[in-house]
């Protein structure tokens, strides 16, 4: 017996001793990779149709590298735990999507493969959209190839601006004019609305005042939202619910999803929502076609105010097996066709500088100002797995609600903010 | 346990060997001792493989400082009581996050209990066919995910379209729409009405079983000596119930204790309102939400013995020594 098994293992390990001298000796392309398989995780839900999306996808890799392709769809809600349960187990994807605040933790703990030199092999960096970049990198690192983004902007009906003779806001004292003037004519709406557990929707007044969330200074972080500027910005927001009377009461507990929500069902005039939101207000109420439009955040007194550049990289996992091939389907997604195509039927812009600056030339208004918002005033959070600790233990949230509610002051809700902030993100 | 089972008499042979005892008999009763535990084997593997092991992990986990690195890594990282350290020295603890969940357990276990029985009273003294009625109408609210019953709770609360708030401005009890879940007063009373309503039915089908049980006997002659529905249901009803009531108050004190949906899908409850963190949410935030798992892991272990010393005291005081 063990003589006749002999040979067919000597066999064995000589055909597995070829493949991978197969897989070695193609660099760069990652071609000839016939009878492997790409995993592949993807967030469900950003594109209606994803599905015949990825048929297609699926078949020009088969084409262009002879594997498989292997789409998983995955639930944003689950998504993070099923990364970290997978991580755990060694049974990550070789290539997934990963949330743009996401990258940098899964890359501190050490389960992404950098791509810095993939990147630079294709000549592809210059072309990429800045803020994703940022949010991609990690010590010096490119660990998140920007597929796609989406920006919050201010969102307005134009059916009653228009009404009342109202323009875009360009600036603070705008918003307030134009606020009071509806809240005259249509005191049953929302003038704008303040919810009080969306961070995304406060940093552009923080900004947008000349305030800084967090800084780092060599090795600490220091927050900035208790500086004047920052506290005015807070102010000037909260101000709109707590002075002007713009919101309502309910708004202090909502979330991004209610501001969704209401302004689909007509009961909002103004309010700060994202790029992805308008297909889904027209979704939920097809009567408000052409009745709203985007405007850049204004500033204080003009100009655009940064607003948090979200969206999502695709990251290649330190698992995968052939990282020639792993690079070839990232390629292949977030460059030319692929990409273009993927922004068309998501309403996302895509991660190329190139072909997002064909979509400003637009002249939808509601993909014109969002474009503008993006190239112009596109930010992002801190960079550092911490901030996501600061996130989950919504210290930003917990502040605005805290003013809206009249728990604290500005002066004091920015200070405790600040200085949790600090504590978190300089490890105690 | 062992001396119970006797050894089987050794073979009929056996009276006839001048020294009996040595080999076959003992062999036997060690057979016999052993066979117990044998049978339980297939079920305590299982359960140490299930239970066990993770319940070691977390012990273990909660004695370091473990993230997603040490995840990936596999390395650990002991940092001692550490992690019991910061949870005992936390202001939040002491402050809000005790007083809230123990506050709540409280009220909780008290309503749904007092709710439950009086149902339970109520359905003993039905016919038949309304016994069935009222029995599946409080099926529909146990079956109830808890998910879907928050969110009933939370539409009738909302401040701006909720049906309570429109009702007390239509009487003119209120001026303005108040948001009741940012008061942390309010915003518990309302998780409490949820979770009565959530976990009452269970009380009451079991309190009701145990109701049919009562000797009628007992009752009949308690009446005969001139006793009043109060004093029957005090005095003879609830005695026998002793075991059913530890029974239901032992795991309405853990179910309450440990809410974690009904508050954090809540407005404001997912820790955006530190009034109102309870010790669900405020482990799942300051553990899960940050991948701190061995903190985590830390307050898993002093909710266990906090949850494992209540149960103790409750079984003490409620059940006699004898019926142990």
């Amino acid at each position: 017996m063990k003589k006749r098994l002999l040979p067919v293992a000597v066999l064995a390990t000589a055909v597995f001793g070829l493949t991978a001298c197969a897989g070695g000796s193609n660099d760069g392309d990652g071609s000839n990779a016939d009878g492997q398989t790409l995993d592949v995780w993807i967030m469900e839900g950003t594109n209606p149709d994803s599905e015949a999306f990825f048929d297609e996808v699926g078949d020009a890799f088969t084409e262009e590298t002879g594997a498989e392709l292997n789409v998983e769809f995955v639930q944003w809600a689950d998504a993070h735990d099923r990364f970290v349960t997978s991580i755990a187990g060694g049974t990550t994807p070789d290539v997934a999507e990963t949330g743009t605040t996401w990258t940098a933790e899964f890359a501190d703990a050490g389960a992404l493969e950098p791509i810095t030199d993939f990147v630079a092999d294709d000549d592809l960096g210059d072309d990429l959209v800045e803020g994703l970049v940022e949010s991609g990198t990690y010590d010096d690192e490119l660990y998140g190839m920007p597929w796609y983004a989406g920006v919050r902007s201010l969102v307005y009906r134009s059916d009653i601006f228009e009404e009342l003779g109202l323009e875009a806001p360009q600036s603070w004292d705008d918003i307030v004019a134009a606020g009071d003037a509806i809240k005259a004519a249509h005191p049953e709406m929302l003038a704008f609305a303040v919810p009080g557990d969306a961070e995304f929707g406060v940093y552009p007044w923080v900004w947008g005042a000349g305030g800084e969330v967090s800084v780092q200074n060599g090795d600490t972080w220091e927050s900035g939202l208790a500086s004047p500027e920052s506290q005015e910005g807070i102010g000037f927001y909260t101000g709109l619910a707590t002075e002007h009377g713009f919101s309502s009461a309910g708004a202090t507990t909502w979330k991004e999803t209610d501001v969704l929500d209401n302004f689909a069902q007509g009961n909002v005039a103004m309010a700060l929502m994202g790029s992805w939101t308008p297909a889904a207000i027209l979704e939920k109420n097809a009567d408000l076609d052409g009745k709203f439009a985007a405007a850049p955040i204004p500033g204080k007194d003009g100009g655009i105010a940064p607003s948090v550049l979200g969206g999502s990289h695709l990251s290649m996992f330190s698992t995968a097996e052939n990282t020639d091939l792993a690079w070839s389907f990232i390629k292949l997604m977030t460059t030319g066709e692929f990409a273009e195509k993927w922004g068309q039927e998501t309403g996302y812009f895509p991660g190329q500088q190139s072909l997002l600056t064909e979509t400003m030339d637009s002249d939808d208004p509601l993909v014109a100002p969002f474009a503008t918002q993006l190239v112009d005033g596109g930010a992002s959070v801190p960079v550092t797995p911490t901030f996501g600790a600061v996130q989950a233990k919504k210290t930003t949230n917990t502040a605005i609600q805290a003013i809206l509610s009249g728990q604290k002051t500005v002066e004091e809700a920015t200070s405790d903010a600040a200085k949790e902030m600090d504590e978190i993100m300089n490890g105690n | 346990m062992s001396t119970t089972i006797q050894a089987p008499t050794p073979a009929p042979g056996g009276s006839k060997t001048p020294r009996p005892g040595v080999g076959p008999v003992q062999r036997n009763r060690l057979i016999a001792s052993s066979r117990p535990w044998l049978l339980l084997a297939p079920a305590l593997a299982v359960l140490a493989v299930l239970l066990l092991w993770p319940l070691i992990r977390v012990l273990l986990f909660s004695l370091q400082d473990y993230g997603l690195r040490e995840i990936v890594s596999g390395e650990s990282n002991w940092i001692g009581l550490a992690n019991y350290g910061e949870i005992l020295a936390d202001p939040t603890l002491w402050g809000v996050v005790l007083p809230n969940t123990v506050g709540f357990a409280v009220l909780a276990v008290a309503g749904t209990v007092a709710l439950g029985t009086g149902v339970a009273v109520l359905m003993a003294s039905l016919g038949g066919f309304w016994r069935t009625v009222v029995g599946s109408a409080i099926m529909i609210a146990w079956a109830m995910p808890a998910v879907t019953g928050t969110y009933v709770w939370v539409w009738i609360f909302d401040a701006d379209r909720g049906i309570f708030n429109e009702a007390l401005q239509a009487v003119g009890l209120q001026d303005e729409p108040v948001n009741w879940f940012t008061n942390r007063f309010s915003f518990y009373a309302i998780v409490l009405l949820n979770v009565i309503h959530h976990g009452f039915p269970f009380v009451a089908i079991t309190v009701l079983a145990g109701l049919l049980g009562v000797p009628k006997e007992m009752l009949e002659a308690a009446e005969m000596d001139g006793a009043g529905p109060w004093r029957r249901f005090f005095q003879v009803i609830v005695p026998n119930l002793r075991q059913v009531f530890s029974v239901v108050i032992i795991l309405s004190t853990i179910w309450d204790f440990k809410v974690f949906a009904q508050v954090y899908l809540m407005p404001g409850g997912n820790g955006t309102n530190r009034e109102a963190l309870n010790l669900g949410v405020w482990s799942y935030v300051e553990s899960f939400g940050q991948n701190r798992y061995g903190f985590g892991s830390a307050i898993a272990v002093l909710l266990t013995v906090l949850l494992l010393i209540i149960t103790v005291i409750y079984v003490r005081a409620l059940l006699k020594e004898d019926e142990l």
